[in-house]
């Protein structure tokens, strides 16, 4: 770890060849620069900071008697400033993972079984149309193994401008017959400006797939500014230098909503269960995010209302039926106002009968 | 000696000068040989393997021409106008090709006149000759007809009439001649005296642009490989500039002490000129076939030729310095990609109108896909790739199986709704909410007459018990006909 250095009694000349060291530090060991220019006191890492672990040390120097040019040198948990993350919108979930997705930095996204894999993809597309807010029109590249583009099937163009705003032409694949040169496309993608984001996917725990290869993806994509998103298909929870590690499956997905309420026995927006299985503050946590396709936006449902699966409507299912009270309160009163009637809908959308 | 079979009879092809010493000809029956000299040694004719040595040979004489053309069974033509003095002169040249081929073993003759007819003739009939322009009757006159590269049955009817040489031929009067033996023969004539254009069509299309350099060291590793190629580059941008084109197709030749040559190709999707892309390029492709290229005891000679050409546009830089050009920077990316892992390795997905799941994205080589649109073109009208904008499109999964796969439904309750069960690679899966059907028919016009009618599909999304989303299908329909086939269900995509 880093020595303890007493900033303020050295030279000018002799600080900044410290922090240089430091910042060469902490580039090999894959955090952020650890310096922080006159931050108002208590500012930032006010709300990051609450509940932390102790083991984070914090120190406050001031520079000089006059306190304008005050330094913060922190250790274990870096903030570079407020744009090096990338803000999910949920607060929760932010300051779980002490401040938000780092934006130049390897993530990893894993999905516990190969059938997750909708799930996981879902979830990728989903920050990546997080960071195409700001950079819009860049591509993006998918890279994976021939292996997983046929287990999992390829991103369907399709599918993806109702619901995550990419546009085809903004998507590029990248099939590589071996993984090896999977991550050789990967890397020399990562080092590049021009992609938006780079996400690799993997399937498996691989022994290539190592502490050495993910750290230099980090190194990359740290160099480039750019998110490189790995996502593990069916992988082990193996050392990695990514600094944020995210578990994601599906859950059930909320009732479509209607004028007259939600509708009963449909499938709504798509909903992601996430686990933090690794961040700087180690915090951990289970979030259940719902993904907005309208405001390309995440929502989180604090409450998993029972409700939101519906019993069998066959009365095969055994479960009992707790949450209709909840779930369907519009359906009992009549449809009011110049709102269509439950009959009136089209066929596709009524729930499907018994029978 | 070599044996071919030749009307059911095992006859000698060809021979040795030792078995020529043993009074052995061509064209004699290989069971007269043996009774001759029960010692000789047989070995069967192999025309694709003769063949191969050809082409081979056709390869390594690039270095003199890129015109090589291949004559028949056992010849080669190459078309060596205005590239003799880059040998030193016509003497030189063919010296130097008759030595380098004595030296790897093979005995060669040549010829070297204006025409293909009379070096033909020269190369077969004298060997080691030169002839100047306007010597070729002399050359031809006492020669056997068979100097004229003439059908033999040609030969044999001329022969009976008493045209024993071609000075013979070259003496009678045309207008018969013609009438009686065809057109050819006078053909062959005048094309062999210069009256008539002969064209050598060469083996492969000549590179519109090459630069070479002959080493007097032949080199083996591959970064010096790499040095050269970017001088050479350096050297094809002047010309590329000048002609204001980029390259698109890129070949590297490299000829080998010994006489092999390799050949390496890269492409690139947009045109190219600038040296540093090319050796980088190069660089991709030569790692990607390290292995493959066997140096041996190192090339002497390298050549850079550009296979094809694209008009270059020029791009003005931005005035700031920063040119963050990163249409370029993507198309260098794919580029080099493309030269180590193949064509395939960066793909494009290209919307196609069509309602069928799997033929509305149609996935391209990035080379190969249309080019993004210019951002700052203006106003640009929008693609016509572009589907039309409707207030509620179908929804689609974000990820599709490049061919549905199977899955086992369980007879259902109602014949025409979702399943409750389905086992899909060999898992059980619990539905607990369905949305569907969306019927997608096959599309009509692309049926051959005749043909049955494919099933429809009927979509459904489907939910698990545990959330997952997935996009199944059931092919065909319920039918209480008899011995008619159950319908099928297959999954096509997953749901975010």
């Amino acid at each position: 770890m880093l020595p303890e250095v007493d900033v303020m009694a050295m030279s000018a000349v002799a600080r900044d060849t410290v922090f240089a060291l430091r910042r060469q530090i902490a580039k090999i060991e894959g955090t952020l620069p650890e310096r922080l220019q006159a931050p108002a006191p208590g500012a930032i890492p006010g709300k990051v900071r609450r509940g932390f672990p102790s083991g984070i040390a914090e120190k406050q120097i001031p520079a000089d008697v006059t306190g304008s040019d005050r330094t913060l040198v922190r250790r274990g948990l870096a903030v570079a400033s407020a744009d090096a993350f990338l803000h999910t919108g949920i607060e929760r979930f932010d300051t779980a993972l002490g401040g938000g997705l780092p934006r130049a930095a390897l993530s990893e996204i894993h999905g516990l079984e190969t059938r997750d894999a909708g799930a996981v993809a879902g979830f990728a597309f989903s920050l990546v149309s997080l960071i195409l807010k700001e950079k819009q029109g860049l591509p993006i590249l998918w890279v994976g193994t021939a292996e997983i583009f046929h287990e999992a099937g390829l991103p369907y163009a399709r599918g993806l401008h109702a619901l995550f705003g990419i546009e085809p032409e903004q998507l590029l694949f990248s099939e590589a017959p071996k993984l090896l040169d999977a991550l050789w496309i990967a890397e020399e993608a990562a080092r590049m400006t021009a992609f938006a984001a780079v996400i690799l996917e993997i399937r498996g725990s691989p022994r290539l797939l190592d502490l050495t290869a993910t750290r230099r993806l980090h190194a990359r994509a740290q160099n480039a500014g750019r998110p490189v998103l790995l996502l593990r298909q069916a992988g082990e929870a193996d050392p990695t230098a990514a600094p944020v590690r995210l578990i994601v499956s599906a859950a059930p997905a909320a009732s479509r909503e209607t004028v007259a309420g939600p509708l009963a026995g449909s499938i709504g927006r798509p909903a992601f269960k996430v686990d933090i299985g690794k961040s700087r503050t180690a915090l951990p946590g289970q979030f259940t995010l719902e993904w907005n396709p309208n405001e390309h936006a995440f929502a989180e449902r604090t409450e998993n209302p029972v409700a939101v699966v519906p019993a069998s409507q066959r009365g095969t299912d055994p479960a009992p039926a707790s949450g209709a009270v909840l779930a369907f309160p519009a359906l009992a009163a009549p449809a009011s106002g110049d709102q269509p009637s439950r009959q009136q809908h089209p066929a596709h959308r009524s729930p499907r009968r018994a029978g | 000696m070599i044996s071919h079979r030749d009307n059911n009879t095992q006859r000698i092809a060809a021979l040795d000068e030792r078995a020529e010493a043993l009074k052995l000809k061509r064209g004699m029956g290989i069971a007269d040989a043996r009774a001759m000299h029960p010692t000789i040694d047989v070995v069967e004719a192999d025309p694709e393997a003769d063949r191969r040595l050809l082409e081979g040979l056709a390869d390594w004489c690039d270095r003199y021409t890129p015109l090589v053309a291949i004559d028949a069974e056992d010849g080669l033509f190459l078309d060596v106008t205005g590239c003799t003095h880059l040998f030193g002169g016509e003497r030189a040249m063919q010296d130097e090709i008759l030595t380098r081929f004595f030296q790897q073993g093979f005995d060669v003759r040549a010829g070297l006149a204006s025409t293909p007819g009379a070096a033909w003739a020269a190369a077969r009939f004298h060997g080691n000759r030169i002839v100047t322009g306007g010597e070729e009757e002399a050359l031809l006159a006492p020669l056997p007809l068979s100097a004229l590269r003439i059908a033999p049955e040609t030969r044999v009817s001329l022969e009976s009439v008493g045209l024993r040489t071609a000075g013979a031929v070259m003496a009678a009067p045309r207008a018969p001649l013609a009438r009686r033996f065809g057109a050819t023969l006078l053909l062959r004539l005048d094309q062999a005296l210069g009256r008539l254009d002969e064209a050598v069509s060469p083996r492969l299309p000549v590179a519109p642009l090459s630069v070479e350099r002959h080493l007097a060291e032949p080199i083996m590793l591959t970064d010096d490989i790499e040095r050269l190629i970017s001088r050479l580059a350096v050297a094809l941008k002047t010309d590329l500039e000048r002609r204001g084109e980029g390259a698109r197709t890129l070949a590297l030749l490299l000829f080998r002490v010994d006489g092999a040559v390799s050949r390496i190709a890269v492409g690139t999707s947009r045109p190219i000129r600038e040296p540093r892309l090319i050796q980088r390029l190069f660089h991709e492709r030569l790692a990607a076939l390290e292995q493959n290229i066997d140096a041996g005891f190192g090339f002497d000679l390298v050549r850079l030729s550009v296979l094809s050409v694209a008009a270059f546009d020029l791009v003005q830089g931005a005035l700031t310095g920063e040119a963050d050009d990163d249409d370029a920077d993507i198309a260098l990316f794919a580029d080099r990609v493309r030269a180590r892992l193949g064509e395939a390795a960066v793909l494009k997905p290209v919307v196609v109108e069509s309602h069928l799941p799997e033929r509305a994205v149609k996935t391209v080589p990035f080379a190969e896909a249309p080019q993004r649109r210019a951002p700052a073109a203006g106003r640009a009208a929008p693609p016509r790739t572009a589907p039309p904008m409707t207030i509620y499109p179908p929804e689609r999964p974000v990820r599709l199986f490049r061919s549905p796969e199977p899955i086992e439904v369980p007879a259902t309750e109602i014949p025409e709704g979702p399943p409750m069960n389905f086992r899909w690679r060999r898992a059980l899966y619990r539905v607990a909410r369905a949305e569907g059907p969306e019927r997608i028919a096959a599309e009509w016009w692309r049926q051959l007459p005749g043909e049955e009618e494919a099933p429809t599909r009927d979509y459904y999304r489907i939910e698990d018990s545990e959330g997952r989303r997935y996009w199944l299908y059931r092919q065909g329909l319920y039918s209480t006909a008899p011995r008619a086939t159950p319908p099928r269900w297959f999954m096509h995509g997953v749901f975010a």
